[in-house]
């Protein structure tokens, strides 16, 4: 019983995505090159939720509330939780800066280890090591449901001016989207998981759909490496969006053997 | 400049992506191995974890600060289920079984039913005929409604139907069209973690 | 007068949102203590679960994974007690695992329901409960390549290689159908791993929220059927011809809807009658 094992260092059926791959990091090499080269930089269009952080965090700085940062309930082989640490280390430099008090409730304890990590070096890094309180990034629960009734009590009882929410969120974003609404909080939200978005839209005041969020960090920090990212992604859409449309006329045509190649396994 | 983090990103990442095209039972048998090692990292910070829950509710309930007695049933809870787990063990006929299974799970169920309530007074905050896109969600949002239930049948038979249209047309057409680009900013997303281009994780924007 | 009716509609538009909890939370008690059980037609997406069910040769084992914890049983819990209870009637025999730590729970109880409901069961002999294992990937993985060596007891402590019906499976490949039922991405790792990299044909159950996120693997065929959800349950259970906790809830749920619909329609009377849509829109309190 059982599989033979198998034996081969290379499977055909997955040629096209290693092609698809090989092709972005060209795109990625060029645009990087691109980014060095142009005096006036790559350009990047603004991202509405993002240019309200700093309006959020500012609220929050000159009322006195802290700002609340939700980095979701993905662990990190989720990629929005990549992209939540990298924009709650934006984040925490902006609050650094400001003198304003931030507050990180974690589900997973390996992201609130590296979150704490990142928030203690972007108060280092805005000579403001000091100001950093221990435990404003704290684990809470593996829990989905204890995570948010923990979320939801703080934002209850301490009442942050500012919500921000960024990363992986399934059932609990609207539980933490519609209580932020009903205490008067600026609130951001980022997510990646596509039936959340709309919980998010309803009741939020700003919300990065799917990839603004990866986006978040390259528009945060604009290195020219990371816009260039940015600029990869939008050639590697266009030639994506390109083979679709082509593979749709020919197989209109009578010709789907182009979008079987399409095809992953 | 911290390379070592680097350097194991890096490996790391490469060694996943290339077991992905790899079918060979030893690169299959590596991956398995490199997700056990990720669960053994996973215990560790759930250590970690729970001694920083241990130290920020223990400094409350010390100060006396407001909420501090619910910082004291969580430290109670978290010593209690930690001690007694390690114990008797977890199945259904420990303590901790018991507790998990009449107390979480009614806890958790609570919680999650309360997501209609949710919905309902975000739905009737949110769905206003604004403009012609809002009224277009407005409309698709109550043919839903009602056509997902049993009760649309009994008032117009084609609601089934057409819900199903919407579902698998519009909205798949516009999900695969988000996925698309969820996808390139999710390859986008690792490459500039494993080339190092983004290393704000590590503290370093 | 017009005042007055002015400052009704205002009152609407920025009705403290209690009102509405206190409608949904009597749409939601009303009919499940009267139930009127109303009709549910399958949908093509449930009747193709229905028939890959249906199409496994009978005494087969089948891999089901149900991966869920109380958070989520009211949608996913009947959905499980159905498919067992198809399941055993058409004499397969389910190798049950969770990979959620509450699951174990959850799993026992539908299976004591669907065992009584077909007429009593025997463990080990019509079906296997291997029980729960962390690593979620990890351990879809290992279910492709050595399932006893990744279980070596079940649930209830007995070795998995005493088992005699065991003996028969040891991976994915094994196994005519896989069936996973789950809120989370649990079901994406299975759909890659299971379905695709091993070719087992799959039938998936989800909560209704993440349901439509999988039409596109029901389209290029990598699951054969697709249970979205209460009302996919509910179509289930009247595939079965059972009339179990999902068509209960139907009723709830139809009832609930209703209310919500006219909360809308009612808003945006309101909102028209308070200067159209370019006025200033008031939220619940």
């Amino acid at each position: 019983m059982g599989e033979t094992l198998d034996t081969r260092w290379f499977d055909p059926a997955r040629l096209n995505l290693l092609l698809g791959l090989l092709t972005f990091v060209a795109f990625l090499a060029i645009n990087i090159r691109r980014a060095h080269s142009s005096k006036a930089g790559l350009f990047i269009r603004p991202i509405a939720g993002l240019k309200a952080l700093d309006e959020a965090i500012g609220r929050a700085t000159e009322m006195g509330r802290p700002v609340l940062y939700i980095p979701g309930i993905g662990d990190m082989s989720e990629v929005g939780t990549l992209a939540a640490i990298t924009i709650s280390s934006r984040v925490a430099r902006r609050t650094a800066d400001l003198g304003c008090d931030l507050r990180i409730p974690c589900y997973d304890p390996v992201v609130a280890a590296l979150i704490d990590g990142t928030t203690r070096e972007a108060y280092r890094e805005a000579n403001r090591a000091d100001a950093y309180r221990a435990g404003s990034v704290y684990y809470v629960s593996a829990t989905q449901f204890a995570y948010v009734a923990s979320v939801t009590g703080t934002m209850l009882r301490d009442r942050p001016a500012a919500n921000i929410y960024m990363g992986s969120f399934y059932a609990e974003s609207l539980f933490m989207a519609e209580t932020g609404n009903l205490t008067g909080a600026i609130q951001i939200a980022g997510c990646d998981q596509v039936t959340q978005l709309p919980f998010f839209v309803c009741s939020c005041d700003y919300t990065l759909l799917g990839e603004e969020l990866y986006a978040a960090s390259a528009y945060l920090g604009r290195e020219p490496n990371q816009l260039a990212t940015i600029a990869a992604q939008d050639w590697a859409k266009a030639l994506a969006a390109a083979a679709v449309v082509l593979a749709l006329i020919l197989s209109a045509l009578g010709h789907p053997e182009f979008g079987r190649l399409l095809r992953t396994s | 400049m911290r390379f070592g983090p680097l350097v194991v990103t890096f490996l790391t990442g490469a060694t996943l992506i290339a077991i992905f095209f790899i079918p060979h039972h030893r690169a299959q048998e590596t991956q398995s191995i490199i997700l056990e090692w990720a669960d053994v990292v996973y215990a560790f910070a759930l250590v970690l974890g729970s001694l920083t829950l241990w130290t920020m509710h223990q400094k409350k309930v010390r100060q006396r600060g407001e909420g501090w007695f619910y910082s004291a049933v969580t430290l109670v809870s978290l010593a209690g289920m930690t001690i007694l787990g390690v114990v008797q063990g977890v199945s259904a006929d420990t303590v901790v079984g018991r507790v998990y299974n009449m107390v979480n799970a009614p806890l958790a169920s609570t919680m999650f039913s309360l997501l209609a309530f949710f919905i309902a007074s975000a739905a009737f905050r949110a769905f206003r005929a604004r403009n012609v896109e809002a009224t277009l969600l407005l409309v698709t949002a109550i043919v839903m409604m009602i056509g997902r239930v049993s009760i649309g049948e009994f008032i117009w038979k084609g609601f089934p139907p057409l819900t199903e249209w919407l579902l698998d047309v519009p909205n798949l057409a516009a999900k695969r069209a988000v996925a698309l680009g969820i996808g390139l900013g999710a390859i986008s997303t690792a490459l500039k973690i494993i080339l190092g281009i983004d290393r704000s994780y590590l503290g370093r924007g | 007068m017009a005042a007055a009716t002015k400052s009704f509609w205002h009152r609407i538009l920025g009705v403290d949102r209690r009102w509405i909890f206190l409608l949904v939370g009597i749409g939601t008690t009303l009919p499940l203590l009267f139930p009127v059980n109303l009709p549910v037609a399958p949908s093509p997406r449930v009747k193709a679960a229905y028939q890959a069910i249906e199409d496994v040769p009978e005494g087969s084992l089948v891999l089901v994974s149900l991966d869920y914890e109380p958070d989520i049983m009211a949608e996913l819990q009947p959905m499980s007690i159905a498919v067992l209870r198809h399941c055993f009637r058409r004499h397969l025999k389910p190798v049950i695992l969770t990979l959620y730590p509450a699951g174990p729970g959850l799993i026992e109880s539908a299976l004591a329901i669907a065992s009584a409901a077909e007429g009593g069961r025997v463990r080990d002999e019509d079906y296997v409960f291997l029980g729960y294992k962390s690593g979620n990937q990890a351990v879809i993985l290992g279910l492709g390549e050595n399932i006893r060596g990744l279980f070596p007891r079940d649930f209830y402590g007995t070795p998995t290689d005493s088992i005699p019906i065991m003996k028969r499976v040891n991976s994915f490949a094994d196994f005519p159908l896989l069936i996973n039922l789950s809120g989370s991405a649990i079901a994406d790792y299975y759909i890659r791993i299971g379905a695709s990299r091993y070719h087992r044909p799959m039938v998936l159950g989800s909560t209704a929220v993440m349901a439509s996120d999988y039409y596109p693997y029901l389209s290029s065929g990598q699951i054969k059927g697709l249970i979205g959800g209460m009302k996919g349950a509910a179509e289930y259970e009247r595939l079965v011809g059972i009339v179990g906790d999902a068509r209960h809830g139907m009723d709830a749920q139809s009832l609930v809807h209703v209310i919500v619909v006219l909360l809308v329609l009612l808003g945006n009377v309101a909102l028209f009658a308070t200067g159209g849509p370019k006025a200033r829109i008031g939220g619940g309190a």
